[in-house]
């Protein structure tokens, strides 16, 4: 039947009843999702519009915005903060990103072994309580463990002969630290992911290779690594998207010092936005940011879609 | 047709490398356990610290060498957070409410339109999810001045309401229900309906009961994120009184008995309690949830 193809309501409107029934059906839906778009269109939708709208502006919230045409996207070419913070952020992500995800990886494929089934639970739980620990009081420990004289992590490398160092406010050392803390709290993550993935391996695979005879190595090579390979790269998407966004440690552990050289992206929008009360710019440096992550995310959309096939 | 020979060769290629990798692959896992092992020690090492130091009397909370496993028992230094000038307890308390309230707002919230998208027809569905979903990739960054101005202009800076009202629903929380609504069976859904059920009697009494552990995973990881935020409180709260506990905490630590490892690092196990306590009691949940949605804490 040809009708069956076509939108029921217009072919064949039914009895009365069916017809007041839908028209219920999609007021209540409309009812349903209000309480939602209430929300995103006052907290996401109008914000994003006005965020635009602000970033040609000069406006410090006291006094009204004056509009100052593309200023402040001239500026982001011609600040050199903006420069330095910018390669703070990508130093971090590049570190952060590879060593997380590598690292959880590694974490998961031993897991993923014929381990006693509590010492797997305790394993798990281990790598991945930090995860959920706010990162702010992870960075207050750490803070304390990272103190140049008092420190335990110096103390132990004492012992071993090497010289304290100053994790926290020695230029060269302070990113490494702060990419060390962010490695030991979110690499759980990484690894529950990849734990995932590695169990929708079907053994077969591995069987039939063994039988012709492929190492171990091969076996990781060839078998594994294609299969987890849409794992792999959502877990590559989700950390850098969270490792541009750098935040609440570096409040913490340095407020971006010493000088500049840990000073994060989003340290200096909020420096710009609430303590310079400079909306207009700090808009414009958001909005970079906002590009940058909207590409992330198309890219994992697309390739993700295409690496479902062999999944 | 496989003759014997190739047959006998199969059988010995696959054979062979079993039998020379038996005691490999066993001194494999043990080297397995041990690397785990050890890593294992140091991503507790930090707690530990923190939890032999919280009960370590101030005058030794830098001893060195470290003790990692408490070695005596003062809960001075807890007594101490509570008797502060820090007003630790008016934290908790904030955090408390704003956490349930937001909690409880998301559950209400996604659920009802998680079913509208997965169960209910009206026109421009699919349009108004992708929509939606859309706002998944917007960074809280780029909104957050806009939206200071508007909580700025309704009065409700420095107001607990401006995070409630920012946190009551989430597009996240939206898309994890509706993918659990969908799976609810057409066949129930439709039986209901020939009995005259309209759209809020089957939400309520047909697809809301089997919802139990969508609803579950989003409400431990709706309290993770709550309890944890500190991008908002920084930006919205300024009067000590109405801090939330990472926000107090951290603006606040210097204070506490004047920066004093062992009592900073009671409030910080105070703090982070909680927390534990639903991991233990919900892991199983905490860890579906993580890996079936990929959200990130």
């Amino acid at each position: 039947m040809a009708s069956l193809a076509q939108p029921r309501a217009q072919i064949q409107p039914g009895p009365r009843w069916l017809a007041k029934e839908s028209q219920r059906e999609a007021l209540a839906g409309y009812l349903f999702i209000l309480p939602t778009f209430l929300g995103y269109t006052a907290f996401i939708l109008g914000p994003i519009v006005a965020a635009v709208g602000i970033s040609f502006t000069k406006y410090d919230i006291l006094t009204p915005a004056s509009f100052v045409g593309l200023e402040n996207y001239a500026r982001l070419f011609s600040d050199p903060r903006l420069r330095t913070v910018y390669g703070n952020t990508i130093f971090f992500t590049v570190f952060a990103v590879s060593l997380n995800v590598g690292i959880g990886l590694l974490l998961a494929v031993l897991l993923n072994r014929h381990i006693p089934g509590p010492l797997k639970y305790v394993f798990r739980s281990a790598y991945f309580f930090p995860v959920l620990v706010a990162l702010v009081y992870s960075s207050i420990i750490w803070q304390f463990l990272y103190q140049k004289d008092t420190g335990i992590i110096n103390y132990y490398l004492g012992l071993l002969n090497i010289e304290p160092i100053a994790w926290l406010s020695n230029k060269q050392w302070v990113l490494p630290s702060i990419i060390i803390m962010d490695v030991w709290r979110n690499t759980g993550f990484a690894m529950l992911v990849f734990l995932a993935g590695l169990q929708n391996i079907s053994t077969e695979y591995y069987e039939a290779a063994q039988l012709d005879g492929a190492n171990r190595l091969q076996l990781f090579r060839h078998i594994t690594l294609p299969l987890i390979s849409p794992t792999l790269f959502f877990n590559l998407i989700i950390y850098m998207i969270g490792a541009l966004q750098v935040f609440d440690s570096i409040m913490v552990l340095t407020k971006g010092g010493p000088g500049d050289t840990s000073r994060s992206l989003v340290i200096y929008i909020y420096e710009n936005a609430f303590q310079f009360f400079e909306m207009g710019y700090a808009s414009a440096v958001a909005i970079t940011l906002f590009i940058i992550i909207v590409i992330l995310t198309l890219i994992q959309f697309r390739l993700g879609r295409a690496w479902v096939h062999y999944a | 047709m496989a003759s014997a020979t190739e047959i006998r060769a199969t059988a010995i290629r696959a054979v062979r490398p079993r039998v020379a990798s038996i005691t490999g692959d066993r001194l494999l896992g043990i080297a397995a356990i041990v690397v785990l092992a050890v890593g294992a020690i140091l991503m507790v090492m930090p707690f530990l610290w923190m939890f032999s130091t919280s009960l370590r009397p101030s005058a030794e909370s830098y001893k060195l060498p470290p003790a990692w496993l408490p070695t005596q028992w003062h809960f001075e230094n807890y007594a101490a957070v509570f008797q502060s000038t820090v007003p630790f307890l008016a934290f908790a308390l904030n955090s408390t409410k704003i956490t349930l309230v937001v909690v409880l707002g998301q559950l209400i919230t996604c659920s009802m339109a998680g079913f509208a998208f997965a169960r209910l027809r009206f026109p421009g569905r699919d349009v108004l999810f992708i929509v939606l979903l859309a706002s998944l990739m917007v960074p809280y960054q780029v909104t957050i001045i806009p939206v200071f101005i508007i909580m700025k202009n309704l009065g409700l800076a420095d107001n607990h309401l401006s995070l409630i009202l920012l946190s009551l629903t989430s597009a996240f929380g939206v898309f994890l229900l509706r993918q659990f609504f969908l799976t609810v069976s057409q066949d129930l859904i439709d039986a209901a309906k020939i009995d005259g059920a309209g759209p809020w009697t089957i939400f309520t009494r047909i697809a809301l009961p089997l919802a139990g552990p969508s609803l579950s995973a989003l409400a431990i990881i709706t309290f993770n994120n709550t309890w944890n935020n500190y991008f908002y409180p920084l930006i919205f709260l300024t009067t000590w009184d109405k801090m939330t506990l990472p926000l107090g905490i951290t603006a606040l630590r210097g204070y506490l008995s004047s920066g004093n490892a062992s009592v900073v690092m009671a409030a910080v196990a105070l703090t982070i309690l909680p927390v534990l306590v639903v991991f233990l009691l919900a892991q199983r949940w905490i860890i579906q949830g993580v890996t079936q949605t990929g959200i990130k804490g």
